[in-house]
């Protein structure tokens, strides 16, 4: 029971659809063949080799190696996420409550680290780091230490780098979150009496847990797939997943067991994203990169 | 406006990127692609072998330098159509590439110079190229000269010689390494008492400071007092000490290791490419690469062109005296089945 | 908001501490880049320019740069106008399939880089792109895409979509409107996703490292891989250049687009 108006209406929603679908379709086409295609391949190639098996993915489940770089590799995540969001919350408060021009210097340091090439700045840590480096010859001319400490080639110097690499994607989200919230809010707590610590365990800390979330799940994603600053500053124990599958790739040429690695990596990952999900959109999480 | 240009830049890109491989299509039989580490290795090739041997046969040698050719090599061949003709990589590699048919076999009727050397430096898919030596080196501000560790025991022995340590993190060598640390006589490792290696190992690990994984950080550890005392190749060391560093090394118990020169299956080049390997091993050229470089010539026949001097000779890892103190690599046990399982044994080791 | 006095130095000592651990590696850079000296010394013992001889005497290096200044204009160039049609799509359309569209284009944030490279390495190998200059730059759009897209869409969320409606209504036509009205206004997010699918492109390394060979290297690979060969300060030395040039790049960009606005 459609009248022409309501025809021409859905005609042209069509027509509408289909030029929105032209548009999008070339971004998707290199998303698909670049990305899903790909990934489609390697969980293909983990599961198929002269027929269907499941022996690589036996062998994750049954040999020490894999659990072992798994385990560290969430261990470090864990620690490299609290490490950050420690040391990311104050500076996005800081950012966020200081007068306008402190808060675009405080951003601006923050952001600054991104100019840096990754692999450049992992040399730097080694130079800070090393028994010979700045930090140990300054502690020792101050006369705190003796002996120099093993900063680096360990994983305390991989968090460290590490750490200061995904510091930023903290504090950005934080910081975006923290801006909205409504200061007269704040007022409103402080007029009925309640001190600022009160204030800010009760109104502002509740108000900022989306940028919380949003940063924790980058950062944890993110260290989850980490791989120049432990291959550089790990001095060779820190093996990380990511680690593995490139040498897998490289080394033993075992491309099944490197593919198995990466999907149960992804569907880690995606399981993540999934959960925040329910909490938060995901556009939210990722655009405040 | 804007996006007609942008997509006439990205039609030309990808034209361009046709075009380029359309025109790398017809292989021209006058010129080869070699590969091999980069560095100052690569450059000290280019003048005491690749450049005179191009010179000398009318082609032209492109070159290429990658440190891990391997997965290269595989994903080349495994496309079908490889871009690289003749590969310099450690020996092991080009016997498994040949076992895993990824190679081209090699007719020594037409390599007069390869055929000429031992057969042990040669396998049916690659022939030897330089000599280079895994030794125990250390610093001379930690350890006087007299009382600096001279074998692989006294790099296990952390009490008569403290000091921080470091090995290759990778178990080629270093497994070696161990076995003699364990007593076993240089020329009796092979078959290498996998378990043994291992538990001697075991025994060093808590005093191992880096475990490194380049021969530039070798280097830099050493240079800047990381460690003390480490497993490094030899010519990375003697660079140190012509800048000046107070390092020194022994030949000692080194492990004399090689790489060698093989050619891709399906090669671009393959009649080019075999006659450039021959002339790659000519006494001559071979006998020029160890003027530049701290690395000894594959064939033998270089030390009786007179061109290394003597004082020259003593310095070299493949020279016959220090060759005597050392215990030979055996690629083929390395790439035996047993060979390969230690090889993937080792990243559980480092995890533990 | 008052903090008692004590509190208050602590927090700010607290921030300063973290803002310099931030910046400190940056700092070290571009001195350590005049060291005369090999290895990683710093402070320098004594100046020169040597390092910046190397990079810049040395054919390879060069290639290398050419290579990643290619990559990166050709990203920008390939993936702002892809990702800004598709923004415009998504923001436009009110379709559930476009949520999904949507979502997708942004995957290569959420998968872990490493699976990507290993994924486009086996894909690559096979159809004949590894060690090309057309793959480099294919993975890399793919990679710069979500910026452009997150950042279009931001900004057309901010745009009141009834003005091209009117436009529109006036006569003219979409692509014109679009042209004319919309893209004005979404200049600085346009501009912004622009710059970030530069960087990424810039400073990718590990798609590289498993995709690009022969001479279409790009510089962090052949960064890589000189640290592998030699630790010298000659890539603090290359840096201290891009940083300077990216700067400068970003300096120039806004005022430009202002003027021309």
């Amino acid at each position: 029971m459609s009248s022409p108006v309501q025809d021409l209406s859905v005609l042209h929603q069509r027509r509408e659809q289909r030029l929105m679908l032209a548009l999008a379709l070339p971004a998707l086409l290199v998303i698909l063949l670049l990305v899903v295609l790909p990934v489609g391949w390697l969980a293909w190639q983990s599961v198929y080799h002269n027929g269907f098996t499941l022996e690589n993915y036996r062998r994750i489940w049954s040999e020490d190696i894999y659990w072992r770089s798994f385990a560290l590799t969430f261990e470090i995540s864990l620690l490299v996420t609290l490490l950050a969001l420690l040391l990311g919350y104050p500076i996005a408060y800081a950012a966020s409550v200081a007068p306008k021009r402190w808060g675009i210097i405080i951003l601006a340091l923050v952001v600054l680290p991104f100019w840096t090439s990754v692999l450049v700045r992992a040399y730097a840590w080694l130079a800070l780091l090393q028994r010979t480096g700045v930090i140990n010859q300054l502690l020792l001319q101050l006369g705190v230490i003796d002996e120099p400490l093993a900063l680096v080639h360990n994983t305390f110097g991989t968090v460290v780098a590490t750490l200061h690499i995904l510091l930023p994607f903290m504090v950005l989200p934080l910081y975006a979150t923290m801006q909205q919230i409504p200061r007269d809010l704040m007022q409103a707590g402080a007029s009925l009496g309640a001190g600022p610590m009160l204030t800010f365990w009760r109104i502002f800390l509740p108000l900022s847990l989306p940028g919380v979330l949003a940063g924790c799940t980058l950062v944890f994603v993110l260290t989850l797939g980490f791989y120049i600053t432990p291959e550089l500053l790990g001095g060779g124990r820190t093996i990380m997943i990511s680690m593995l599958v490139s040498r897998n790739v490289e080394l033993y040429d075992q491309w099944g067991a490197a593919s198995a690695v990466g999907v149960v990596l992804l569907v880690a990952v995606g399981a993540i994203f999934f959960a925040v999900s329910r909490f938060i959109p995901l556009d939210r999480v990722l655009g405040q990169k | 406006m804007m996006i007609t240009s942008c997509c006439r830049r990205a039609l030309l890109g990808v034209s361009l990127g046709v075009l380029a491989t359309l025109s790398a299509l017809p292989a021209n039989a006058d010129q080869i692609t070699f590969v091999s580490q980069g560095g100052a290795y690569q450059k000290a090739q280019t003048v005491a072998i690749l450049d005179p041997s191009a010179k000398k046969l009318g082609i032209t040698i492109n070159q290429d330098s990658i440190p891990d050719a391997w997965p290269a090599i595989k994903s080349q061949v495994a496309s079908g159509k490889p871009t690289w003709d003749v590969v310099d990589v450690p020996t092991g590699y080009c016997l498994r590439g040949g076992e895993q048919g990824l190679l081209e076999k090699l007719d020594f009727s037409k390599l007069p110079n390869a055929a000429a050397m031992p057969e042990a430096y040669r396998s049916p898919y690659s022939v030897a190229y330089e000599f280079y030596s895994s030794v125990l080196a250390y610093s001379q501000k930690k350890f006087a000269a007299g009382a600096a560790p001279n074998s692989w025991a006294d790099f296990w022995d952390v009490k008569k010689f403290p000091g921080r340590r470091a090995l290759r993190n990778h178990p080629i060598a270093t497994l070696e390494a161990a076995l003699m640390a364990d007593g076993v006589a240089p020329d009796k490792l092979y078959p290498l008492d996998v378990d043994r290696a291992f538990k001697k190992l075991e025994e060093i690990k808590p005093n191992i400071t880096v475990w490194w994984t380049s021969g530039a950080q070798s280097a830099q550890l050493l240079n800047d007092g990381e460690v003390d005392m480490v497993m490094a190749w030899n010519g990375r060391v003697s660079a140190l000490t012509k800048e000046g560093a107070k390092v020194a090394f022994t030949y000692n118990q080194g492990i004399l290791q090689s790489t060698s020169l093989c050619i891709l299956k399906d090669a671009p080049n393959l009649a080019t490419a075999v006659r450039f390997l021959n002339e790659a091993v000519d006494p001559v050229h071979q006998a020029n690469l160890p003027l530049l470089i701290d690395y000894g010539p594959a064939n033998p026949k270089a030390f009786d062109t007179g061109v290394i001097k003597p004082e020259r000779v003593a310095q070299l890892p493949s020279a016959p005296e220090n060759a005597a103190k050392q215990a030979l690599m055996s690629y083929a046990w390395w790439s035996s089945p047993a060979g390969e399982a230690a090889e993937k044994r080792w990243i559980g080791f480092m995890q533990k | 908001m008052t903090m008692p006095r004590a509190y208050r130095i602590a927090f700010v000592v607290f921030c300063a501490l973290v803002l310099l651990y931030l910046i400190l590696p940056i700092l070290i850079i571009a001195p350590m880049s005049f060291s005369a000296a090999r290895y990683l010394s710093f402070p320098p013992p004594s100046l020169s320019l040597r390092w910046y001889q190397e990079y810049i005497g040395n054919p390879a290096w060069m290639q290398a740069t050419r290579v990643t200044l290619t990559v990166a204009v050709l990203t920008v160039v390939i993936a702002t106008p892809l990702g800004v049609a598709a923004a415009y799509a998504i923001s436009q359309s009110k379709w559930r399939i476009m949520r999904l569209i949507h979502m997708t284009l942004l995957l290569p944030l959420v998968v872990p880089i490493i699976i990507t490279a290993v994924g486009i390495f086996f894909v690559f190998a096979k159809v004949g792109l590894a060690a090309t200059m057309t793959g480099l730059v294919l993975a890399n759009v793919m990679l710069g895409l979500p910026y452009v897209v997150i950042s279009v869409v931001a900004g057309l969320q901010s745009f009141d979509a009834t003005q091209e409606m009117v436009a529109r209504s006036l006569g003219m036509n979409r692509l014109r409107s679009f042209f004319v009205v919309t893209l004005p206004q979404i200049k600085p997010s346009v501009i912004a996703g622009g710059i970030f699918a530069f960087i990424s492109a810039m400073d990718e390394t590990i798609v590289a490292l498993f995709i690009s060979g022969g001479q279409y290297q790009p510089l962090t690979k052949r960064m890589f891989t000189a640290l592998r060969d030699e630790i010298d300060p000659t890539i603090a030395a290359i840096s201290t250049l891009m940083t300077a040039v990216s700067f400068m790049l970003v300096l120039v960009a806004p005022t430009r687009s202002r003027k021309s606005a």
